[in-house]
């Protein structure tokens, strides 16, 4: 064995583990990465609150002059004349906001006018943006919740308007959005996929069409995910907006754009279930007499549901992971208010449209990642489990 | 008798299953030692001790002693890559690398660092004639291997392991998978490598071992049970137990 | 299975047909999506997109140039820059992928003691989990600072990180759990004979993984290659992020901004009619070619290098 043959293994060993340890890493630097910047957001708030912030203005109903006494919360600034406890935060950009924590049930604060002449409340958890008063200088976010505070208990500031907003942030909708876009692409997909696999395993000839069938199936899972998304808004926007009240891209057809991309998967998955049911077990229905549709159908479709369930499993964890053909179809506008008939942003294009903000909200769009890769990996749990069961089944029958 | 390799006591284990047991055996130059005995009864896995071919199983373990031409007992801190190339093996099923026939044989040497054109296909030309392969591959050395008949490839296999200019050929039953007229081809090869080579074959045909081989060892469930001169094991067979394997009345 | 004489019964027939339909409509959805992308596709270059003029085909295939003039305005639309990036921008980081990729999967299957190999198979599974907009996500905030003090480390202008480098770097992440994956079932399937073989002619381990295990393999390995490159080319939120949206090129430089194809279809989504919005099928129907024509000449190239000796 010369040198020069054994310096080139060591040196081929090296990059070798090398490579391991940089792939090891990788899945390290994401998950530290999403981790590290999100985390500190998570928070039951996040889950259900609004994106976006409203903002109100709002004049004082009357200048009662009663005295407040402090409900002796240790957090933030007393202003004893109006009855509210306010204090300094961050908002999710890292600028400092002025967060109301208190407002007494009789403070003046809870019941003042908006520009409509409508009773609304400052409630807590919103932010104090500004306070203009009668011939004395604004109160404003940059000098401070103590600062503001002192400007509203003296007694000499009378208010003219009061502008506030809740915090927004949230993401409530598209959560929402999420969850109705699985549920409508499993209830469109799974029959289909299922009822087209039944097909091609226990009915279909063994002739040239159902060969053509399947091969033109499995072209699509070569077909880039965007393409899907053009499909989407040529034909089914335009589809659900004549045949249903939406108007425009809707969660509908987000929800058949999606069955598409999945029908290889589900199909794929469902015959490999259904292959895997011993003959003998058809041979046993069909020998009792029964005809073929029951035997398929009470028969071997339920010794596949495992196979099924996994297809399921599958089948969510693509829907959550999807976005350049939602991005199509579903546009990037976040709403607060869902509904199938509309627009909305799935968890993966809210992340999107934070993303190509100006400027970009790394944070929030980490704290997100958290949550689709935390569902994911349950999913992906969830997999190995009905797997495990189903090779249980297998070697016990 | 000049020996080329001395057992004494050998013991495997697969873990806790003990699959050699208290092995002393003596191999001799230039002779062709069979090893016959029923299925599993440890010769497939004594001929890959003699060049440690065992070590890449997982919870072998092995005692005793193995000494190769003189010197030290070899079972610990040996090299292998060293004892590999002056004990080469043949295996069952012919298994030439997806490669050209000359780049087959040239494996070997070139993994050793000779890299000359010019030696290399002198030593597959010369490899390939001493495995009787030569006329029939004459043509085209840069034919794939895998276009060979399992003879040829069997043969091609014999002369990747001469390539190394080994002292000792080990052949694990390298005609079981091969046709009669392959078979005789090989045996005929063997008798004539036995000149320049030691040669210890583990073979499952008694008619083999008695064509071909100068002394045979009989392995009984990890046993040694007889060892000696093939004509005086098959005429005159000091245990029945030899006899009736023998025979054909068991295994 | 299909049993011989399975039309038992009447009903047996409305089932088989019944079902039949469910199974020609989901194979008829490539049809569709051939038919509408290449039909709305085609409009820009044949009709006068409502007083503008047709796009000069010719032109959009070999321009350099994404748009010159007036979104709305104009019908001089380029794309041939953007085939020329794309198709660049995947070879570049396959070749960054392809090693990494198959050296962690002959790790895990040669090398690796049993526990090791069980752990990096899931550390495998999980990358192969991650949705693209995380890879985004990662590439915009980890990746791009990165290339950033890289590129002013050497002197070099760069759009905040954004270009080439990121883009190579973050799809090479998406591509090697796809490589390792595929070539560690292929790796593993190798005769172990063979590998024996080697190691009795007195070859050592390493060599022999090199010289026999990945030859034997390479059939497996190439196909695993072939599927990260056809989704390279098709992935499109997590290039967008650091890409920088070059609009015109092409930019070579790995510090250069640059763009591909997808990337290019999912910028300024502004409209939903008009000749800006149309263009992005004559796009897609461009992004469908550029992957069959890649796939049809590495498909090509695997069966020539796999005849010999196998």
């Amino acid at each position: 064995m010369t040198k020069k043959v054994k310096i080139l293994g060591m040196v081929l060993d090296g990059f070798t583990y090398f490579s391991a340890i940089l792939t090891a890493l990788a899945l390290f630097m994401i998950m530290g990465f999403v981790f590290r910047n999100g985390f500190s957001l998570l928070s039951f708030d996040l889950l259900t609150k609004d994106y976006h912030a409203n903002h109100y203005v709002a004049t004082l109903n009357e200048d009662e002059s009663i005295t407040f006494t402090n409900p002796g919360i240790d957090e933030g600034y007393f202003v004893e004349r109006y009855g509210i406890i306010i204090n300094d935060t961050k908002n999710l950009s890292g600028d400092t906001i002025i967060e109301v924590i208190y407002v007494e049930e009789y403070s003046p604060f809870n019941a003042l006018n908006n520009q409509n002449d409508q009773i609304i409340a400052l409630e807590e958890g919103m932010l104090l943006s500004r306070v203009t008063y009668e011939e004395h200088p604004t109160s404003l976010t940059n000098r401070g919740a103590y600062s503001m505070a002192e400007d509203l208990n003296n007694e000499d500031r009378v208010i003219r308007e009061v502008m506030f907003s809740t915090v927004g942030g949230g993401i409530r909708g598209s959560l929402i959005a999420t969850l109705y876009l699985i549920g409508l692409t499993l209830m469109i997909a799974m029959p289909f996929g299922i009822l087209s696999a039944v097909y091609l395993n226990e009915f279909a000839p063994n002739n040239k069409l159902t060969r053509t069938i399947r091969s033109f199936i499995e072209t699509l899972t070569g077909v880039p995910s965007i393409i899907f998304g053009l499909l989407g808004i040529t034909v089914f926007v335009p589809i659900t907006s004549s045949l249903t009240q939406a108007n425009g891209s809707n969660l509908i057809a987000g929800a058949l754009t999606l069955s598409v991309i999945l029908l290889p998967v589900i199909i794929r998955t469902t015959e490999e279930a259904l292959r895997v049911v011993p003959n003998e077990h058809r041979f046993a229905s069909l020998a009792l007499g029964a005809n073929h549709t029951q035997t398929t159908f009470k028969v071997v479709l339920p010794q596949a549901l495992s196979g099924i369930l996994t297809a399921t499993f599958l089948a969510i964890g693509r829907i959550i992971g999807e976005s350049a053909a939602l991005i199509f179809v579903l546009g990037t506008a976040i709403k607060d208010r869902v509904s199938v008939f509309e627009s909305a942003t799935p968890l993966a294009v809210h992340i999107w449209s934070m993303m190509t903000d100006e400027p970009a909200n790394i944070a929030l769009s980490s704290t997100v990642a958290i949550i689709i890769l935390s569902i994911v990996l349950i999913l992906n749990i969830g997999i190995k489990l009905s797997v495990f069961f189903w090779n249980r089944k297998r070697s016990v029958s | 008798m000049d020996k080329v390799f001395q057992i004494d006591d050998l013991n495997l284990f697969y873990d806790d299953f003990q699959a050699l047991k208290h092995i002393d055996l003596e191999i001799y130059r230039n002779k062709i030692t069979a090893l016959i005995g029923p299925s599993g009864c440890g010769k497939s896995t004594f001929i890959r001790c003699l060049n440690r071919m065992n070590d890449l199983i997982d919870g072998v373990k092995m005692d005793g002693c193995i000494r190769f031409d003189d010197e030290v007992c070899n079972l610990d801190g040996y090299d292998v890559i060293n004892l590999r190339k002056r004990v080469g093996m043949v295996f069952q099923k012919p298994n030439p690398f997806p490669m050209s026939i000359f780049d087959n044989i040239a494996y070997g040497p070139r993994r050793q660092g000779v890299k000359d054109k010019a030696t290399l296909k002198e030593t597959v030309i010369k490899s390939l004639k001493q495995a009787a392969l030569y006329d029939e591959v004459k043509d085209d050395l840069n034919k794939s291997a895998l276009s060979l008949s399992g003879g040829q490839q069997q043969r091609l296999c014999i002369a990747r392991a001469l390539a190394m200019e080994p002292e000792v050929l080990l052949m694990d039953e390298p005609t079981s998978a091969l046709d009669p007229i392959a078979t005789q081809k090989i045996e005929a090869l063997i008798s004539e490598l036995k000149e320049k080579y030691t040669i210890v074959i583990v073979t499952h045909s008694m008619q083999q071992a008695a064509r071909i081989s100068d002394y045979t060892a009989f392995f009984y469930m990890g046993e040694l049970r007889e060892y000696d001169a093939t004509d005086k094991i098959f005429k005159a067979p000091k245990l029945k137990q030899t006899e009736d394997y023998i025979t054909g009345r068991f295994g | 299975m299909r049993t011989k004489s399975y039309r038992l019964s009447k009903i047996d027939s409305i089932t088989e047909n019944g079902l039949s339909i469910f199974a020609v409509i989901s194979a008829s959805m490539i049809v569709l999506i051939s038919l509408f992308i290449t039909l709305k596709g085609i409009l820009p270059f044949i009709t006068d997109n409502d007083g503008l003029g047709s796009v000069n085909l010719f032109r959009f295939l070999t321009s350099t140039v994404w748009l010159k003039g007036e979104t709305f305005v104009s019908t001089a639309y380029g794309a041939g820059f953007l085939v020329v990036q794309t198709l660049y921008i995947a070879f570049l980081s396959l070749m960054l992928a392809f090693p990494i990729g198959v050296l962690t999967a002959l790790f895990i299957a040669k090398i690796a003691p049993k526990n090791i190999a069980r752990i990096f198979r899931t550390i495998i599974e999980l990358l192969t989990a991650i949705p693209s907009i995380v890879f985004g996500l990662v590439g915009a905030g980890l990746i791009l600072p990165w290339v950033y003090r890289l590129a002013r480390a050497f002197n070099f202008q760069s759009g905040g990180g954004n270009g080439t480098l990121s883009v190579v770097i973050v799809l090479a992440l998406m591509s090697i759990p796809t490589i390792t994956a595929v070539s560690e079932v292929a790796i593993r399937s190798v005769d172990r004979s063979l590998e024996d073989a080697s190691l009795a002619l007195g070859a050592t381990a390493s060599q022999t993984r090199f010289k026999i295990t990945l030859l034997a393999a390479k059939s497996g390995i190439f196909s695993s290659a072939i599927l990260a490159i056809g989704r390279a080319l098709g992935e499109a939120t997590a290039i967008s992020l650091v890409a920088g949206n070059a609009r015109s090129g092409p930019n070579f430089g790995l510090f250069d901004i640059t763009s591909t194809i997808t990337s290019t279809m999912l910028q300024g989504m502004k409209e939903t009619s008009g000749i800006d919005y149309d263009i992005r099928f004559s796009l897609g129907i461009l992004l469908m070619v550029v992957i069959l024509v890649t796939n049809l000449a590495l498909n090509f190239v695997k069966k020539k290098v796999g005849n010999m000796h196998d």
